[in-house]
């Protein structure tokens, strides 16, 4: 078929010349003509029988949607729609459908005169002749950019979900792992019970601790495992009696004797947890093993206990001869002799006061203070707490002023001991004062002590931190020895007896070391 | 006649110093370093006072004084316990001494309590 004559067809087509059967009447053909000029989707006819299937119609719609003019449409093959994006795998397709006579559905990126990009839908049939031979091909198009960029919104959307869903579960699982190898390095047992007492994880420790397996641990009873040596009373009790009340178990000491590993001393927290809507009434119990802490605790108790008996012993020995020493030189006019005894006596004293505050820290630390509480006569008690330092310092003159007349329940050597504390402190502090005074009185339902010197004073920033163990006020560091734990102690032992210390000090004027103890309600030490 | 004071201690230098400043004193001393001797001893040399120390090998001097109370010749002899133990005031007392000082002890309040428990008895 040549040039010329596929112009002629086209042209009466256009004319409205063109048949589409013998007996299609013009009347018809208009009608149809309008008709798919009103469609919404694009129409083409395409003639198979010329060379490279040029367009020989097209609607108003096929217009509207590509932005060409008729002019610009007739006579091209499909593919200008495509532009430079040749490389479709629709196109493929189409060749193929176009090829055998088929009928097909693709989805090409076409292109608008303006070069905007627009997805086309189109539907693609043979036109056959009686003999069935193809002779025409129609397309149907429509533009479906929208529906494709809704449906690549959604993809993204889908995508971006999938992918927050995997980043939220990796870190959750990380989470996890994370708090699980915790949970399995800490060095206490945990163990997390179901309401009915059956164990439904553990972690490393308890398995090492009590050398049990996870297959023997897990999903068993509590009260079951290793041959019934959890089946403690008091565990039965806390578990049974006390977490139902919803009351945490806090630092609950159980001793049991467990078959194979022996006596343990632990100490258990038990809580009820709860993950909303996961599980609720799980029973998570904290095991600690403190048979090996108390151990040690009890072994430095002990041996400082010994350490300070030993060291006493013959401290005693050689007080004592020092004492016989110091009378038998009584009448001696040897004043270097007789200093000499003194200062002796004073040093030794000096040692037996640390050998017994190393002691008492060492308890105090351990909250082992124990008291040894019986009535006393507390002024009686006082007179005697000086005279024994008078003796020892002859520098210095206590005075004892006023009176508590009491009988103080409490224990005396602890109460003797913050005297003679307070007391050498006042002298050791005010070595250019000669009197230090001693004032006793009763204020309301306490008895009242108050120890005055003429001394070196503590600056005001320090006068809090003198009650901490170890504190040496700087300025004085030098100038007078010591260890900071005296007032330590002499604290502690006022706070154990219920009462309270303090002191109020100038610098360079001296200080005042008050303390008060409580009186029982019955008011004991009345009409003495 | 000088009173007579058994001084019960497994320190040698303390019994050595103990037997000195009560001598000096003017009483008559006996002293023992093993405890598991005291009972039959206290028997046999009927002291008018005992001086025990508590922390002893073997027998501790609140066993030993135990001991000297559940027996009928012996319940009342008057028992001063000289020990350098933190809480040896609680445990003298409690096994029924009749007095406590403390190691390392000041050699007249010693004398003193002596003297005062010897005049009680």
């Amino acid at each position: 078929m040549g040039k010329i004559q596929s112009i002629t067809i086209l042209d009466s087509l256009h004319q409205g010349q063109f048949t589409f059967s013998s007996n299609t009447s013009k009347e018809d053909f208009d009608l149809l003509k309008q008709a798919l000029d009103a469609a919404i989707s694009g129409v083409i006819i395409t003639d198979n029988q010329q060379p490279d299937n040029p367009i020989i119609y097209c609607n108003k719609a096929f217009e509207t949607i590509t932005g060409y003019s008729r002019r610009e449409v007739i006579g091209h093959n499909c593919r200008f729609l495509q532009q430079e994006d040749r490389n479709q795998v629709a196109r493929e397709t189409l060749r193929n459908a176009v090829a055998k006579g088929e009928s097909c559905v693709v989805e090409l990126r076409n292109y608008k005169k303006d070069g905007t990009l627009f997805w086309n839908e189109l539907y693609m049939s043979p036109i056959k002749d009686a003999e069935g031979k193809v002779c025409y091909f129609t397309g149907v198009q429509n533009d479906i950019t929208r529906r494709k960029q809704a449906e690549e919104e959604l993809r993204t959307d889908k995508a971006k979900m999938e992918r927050r869903i995997e980043e939220r579960t990796r870190s959750l699982r990380e989470s996890e792992e994370y708090l699980n190898s915790i949970v399995q390095t800490v060095r206490e047992s945990l163990l997390v019970l179901s309401p009915d007492l059956k164990v439904l994880s553990v972690n490393d420790h308890f398995m090492k601790s009590f050398k049990v397996s996870r297959e023997e641990t897990e999903g068993r009873t509590l009260y079951d495992l290793g041959n019934g040596q959890w089946d403690i009373a008091e565990l039965k009790n806390l578990l049974e009696q006390i977490l139902p009340t919803n009351n945490p178990v806090i630092d609950f000491e159980v001793s049991h004797d467990f078959p194979h590993i022996g006596k343990k001393l632990m100490l258990l927290n038990a809580h009820r947890i709860e993950l909303e809507g996961q599980y609720k009434d799980r029973i998570l119990i904290a095991i600690e093993d403190i048979t090996d802490r108390r151990a040690i605790e009890q072994r430095k108790d002990d041996f400082l206990s010994i350490a300070s008996h030993e060291l006493k012993t013959p401290l005693t020995t050689i007080k004592g001869y020092i004492q016989m020493i110091s009378k038998l030189t009584a009448e001696s006019q040897d004043a270097k002799l007789k200093g000499a005894v003194e200062k002796t006596n004073a040093y030794v004293e000096r040692l037996n006061g640390l050998i017994s505050e190393l002691l008492d820290v060492s308890r105090i630390q351990s909250g082992k203070i124990e008291l040894h509480k019986a009535p006393f006569d507390f002024d009686t008690m006082v007179k005697e707490s000086v005279e024994a330092l008078q003796h020892a310092n002859l520098s210095h003159k206590v005075v004892v002023t006023g009176a508590t007349n009491c009988s103080f329940t409490g224990d005396e050597s602890h109460i003797t001991q913050v005297m003679t504390n307070l007391l050498s402190n006042a002298i050791k502090y005010s070595p250019d004062s000669h009197e230090v005074e001693v004032h006793l009185s009763r204020v309301s339902n306490f008895l009242k002590v108050a120890v005055t010197d003429h001394g070196v004073g503590i600056p005001r920033d320090e006068q809090a931190k003198i009650f901490e163990r170890f504190y040496r006020v700087s300025s004085i560091q030098q100038r007078f020895p010591g260890m900071g734990i005296g007032l330590y102690l002499c604290a502690e032992i006022i706070r154990n007896h219920g009462g309270s210390l303090w002191v109020e000090s100038e610098v360079g004027r001296g200080s005042v070391f008050s303390f008060t103890l409580p009186l029982d309600e019955k008011g004991e030490g009345d009409g003495r | 006649m000088a009173a007579k004071i058994m001084i019960c201690d497994d320190d040698e230098g303390i019994l050595d110093l103990l037997e000195l400043i009560l001598t000096d004193e003017g009483y008559q001393t006996v002293p023992e370093l093993n405890s598991l001797n005291i009972a039959s001893k206290v028997q046999k040399e009927q002291p008018d006072l005992l001086v025990l120390d508590l922390w002893m090998p073997v027998l501790s001097g609140d066993q030993v004084l135990r001991t000297l109370r559940n027996n009928a010749k012996t319940s009342n002899l008057p028992v001063l316990v000289i020990s350098a133990s933190t809480d040896g005031k609680a445990i003298a007392m409690n096994a029924g001494a009749s007095d406590f000082i403390a190691k390392p002890f000041d050699l007249d309040l010693l004398v003193g309590r002596v003297k005062n428990l010897l005049k009680a008895a």
